[in-house]
């Protein structure tokens, strides 16, 4: 800096911004062995393989930021993650929403310290005054000095903005690859499984009564495959809590095994019985099961006969890599990594937007007496979470073979649904290729290998082939 | 001495545009509740342009760090340290056009 700095001959900055390239990491890739259903657990503790994470699958995945209704107006900002980075996301004054790294490219100090806002009329670093339009422009510094260097040229400077924002049916999402494929291609045809969720009523959905958040001492993958195809923990972790709010054990419902199934779709994935409102009767309100009973024959024109059984049903959803959801018990939820051994929980409860109010009323308080750090069943299965991943500090415990093998010839070629289809709910199928597509993202630096391999839906691959 | 500005018709209710007149320093000329105001198109706090900042219930807000000024009386809110009031040109709707007095300075209202 001051071969050139000192004589007063320094280069312009260049301040466009800077968004990273992935790598290869196929040593960390074999860690998925897929011919024998193992994973190994350096991924759950391994510090080498969090930043590859951090760098090969949170700098690339659409990541969820924020629901529409939680940024309704222009100026109406909240502050989240994508993987580390802390993120504002606001609302424009042309009612698009945009969002931007919350660093000020002077020294780096955050320039909005709240967790929310509405009307926000710019974002003031607290550090040297410099002053960013919500639409991540810099408007000014403070005082007079910036303004008499000649050299200063403003109009290069501003936040970082997320490379692309895009929203599906009221959920916001963002990407810091400017060549990731779009929301939708990312989804691919797991649309037709979040349409349970998102559009099984007129109006749209929102979410209710602000956001909760806890950390829990574990890594963000044991959530994230819990909530991808694990209803098998809960006849054993949440069995005291369902009996507790139930008064009985968890039932799958009589034709569990003609009906049950999981779908996963580039790692995505969703394991569901079809039995309408098993999920919805662990909140404990005889009303809320009478609603979906109803909502479940309405939405028969709109999802057809199978989607429509799943609204309310024991299920379980995540959108790879950390964005989850209980249909049913409609807790929305992300699992932002903080270390390997460590996660910040945020959680929001979904509802439709025209639910009676007092129905509302109930899936929020029902969400929080299940859901929430001190609901029953979170409860349950945070320190599952924290000892799965705390043993491996253990040299030879770490060695130790994992058993992801359950339902290994359970692959349903015949039914007519979208993605790798698995029968059963009971199942380690989409866990599988969850953690697949996790090994894609490590092993691939592009866009067309990571859209076409093992986790690509069927048909795709087989037409890729052609 | 008093000056022509612009067409009374090119500020619109609720809006700030800014001005170059020859010999003067940039000039702010806003329209709140139908009443033109004219003022320098400088904060008084970091010099910074006025105009592109907005009007918000009968006040000048600056785009920068958000200091607010009265349109009646200059008085500032919200004010970043060492922040003073506003002043003001006096200014004319006349005949469709904006008059505005710039020669001796804006002065207090």
């Amino acid at each position: 800096m001051c071969d050139t700095g000192c004589a007063g001959n320094a280069g312009r900055p260049n301040m466009a911004p800077v968004y990273p390239k992935a790598g290869r990491y196929p040593d960390y890739a074999r860690l998925v062995d897929r011919n024998r259903a193992q994973v190994d657990r350096r991924v759950f503790v391994d510090e080498g393989v969090y930043q590859a994470e951090l760098q090969q699958i949170f700098a690339r995945s659409w990541l969820f930021l924020a629901h529409e209704s939680q940024i309704p107006n222009p100026g109406d900002f909240i502050r989240t993650s994508m993987g580390e980075d802390d993120v504002i996301v606001v609302r424009q004054r042309d009612r698009t929403v945009r969002a931007f790294l919350n660093s000020c490219p002077h020294r780096g100090n955050r320039v909005c310290m709240v967790d929310a806002g509405s009307k926000a009329r710019g974002f003031i670093c607290n550090y040297h005054g410099w002053s960013f339009g919500i639409d991540g422009g810099l408007r000014g510094t403070d005082g007079k000095v910036y303004e008499k260097d000649e050299t200063f040229e403003k109009a290069q400077i501003g936040l970082t903005p997320v490379a692309q924002v895009d929203s599906y049916k009221g959920l916001i999402f963002g990407t810091f690859d400017p060549n990731a494929p779009s929301l939708l291609e990312f989804f691919g045809p797991f649309t037709f499984y979040l349409d349970i969720m998102l559009d099984n009523d007129e109006g749209g959905t929102e979410f209710i009564g602000g956001a909760i958040k806890s950390e829990i001492d574990c890594n963000w993958k044991f959530p994230a495959e819990n909530f991808v195809g694990d209803i098998l923990h809960a006849f054993w972790t949440h069995q005291s809590g369902a009996q507790a709010i139930l008064g009985g054990g968890v039932d799958l419902g009589k034709r569990y095994d003609e009906l049950a199934f999981q779908a996963s779709v580039y790692g995505h994935g969703i394991e569901t019985n079809l039995d309408k409102v098993g999920n919805t009767r662990t909140l404990g309100y005889p009303e809320l099961v009478d609603y979906v009973f109803d909502l479940s024959e309405r939405a028969r024109d709109r999802l057809g006969d199978l989607r429509s059984r799943a609204i309310g049903a024991i299920s379980s959803c995540t959108i790879f890599p950390n964005f989850s959801f209980l249909p049913g018990q409609n807790t929305f939820r992300v699992w932002h990594p903080r270390g390997p051994g460590k996660i910040e929980l945020v959680v929001w409860t979904l509802v439709n937007k025209n639910a009676p109010d007092h129905i509302k009323e109930l899936y929020r308080k029902g969400v929080m007496m299940t859901f929430s750090p001190g609901g029953v069943f979170e409860m349950d299965d945070g320190e599952n979470w924290e000892y799965s991943t705390r043993v491996n500090q253990g040299f030879v415990t770490r060695q130790q073979p994992l058993h992801y093998a359950l339902g290994l010839q359970s692959a349903d070629l015949d039914r007519d649904l979208p993605g790798h289809i698995h029968k059963g709910s009971l199942n380690d199928a989409n866990q599988r290729l969850f953690y697949t597509r996790w090994a894609e993202f490590m092993e691939h630096d592009n866009w067309t290998d990571l859209q076409n391999g093992e986790t690509a839906p069927p048909q795709k691959t087989a037409s890729a082939a052609e | 001495m008093i000056i022509e500005i612009c067409d009374s018709a090119a500020i619109p209710e609720g809006e700030i545009r800014r001005f170059e007149p020859e010999g003067f320093a940039p000039i702010a000329v806003a329209r709140h509740e139908g009443r033109l105001y004219v003022f320098p198109d400088r904060c008084p706090h970091a010099d910074e342009s006025l105009a592109e900042g907005w009007l918000e219930d009968g006040r000048v807000v600056c785009g920068v760090h958000f200091a607010e000024f009265e349109l009646d009386t200059g008085k500032v809110h919200n004010p970043p340290v060492g922040c003073p009031n506003l002043s003001f040109f006096r200014c004319e709707d006349r005949d469709g056009k904006v008059f505005a007095t710039l020669t001796g300075g804006p002065e207090y209202v």
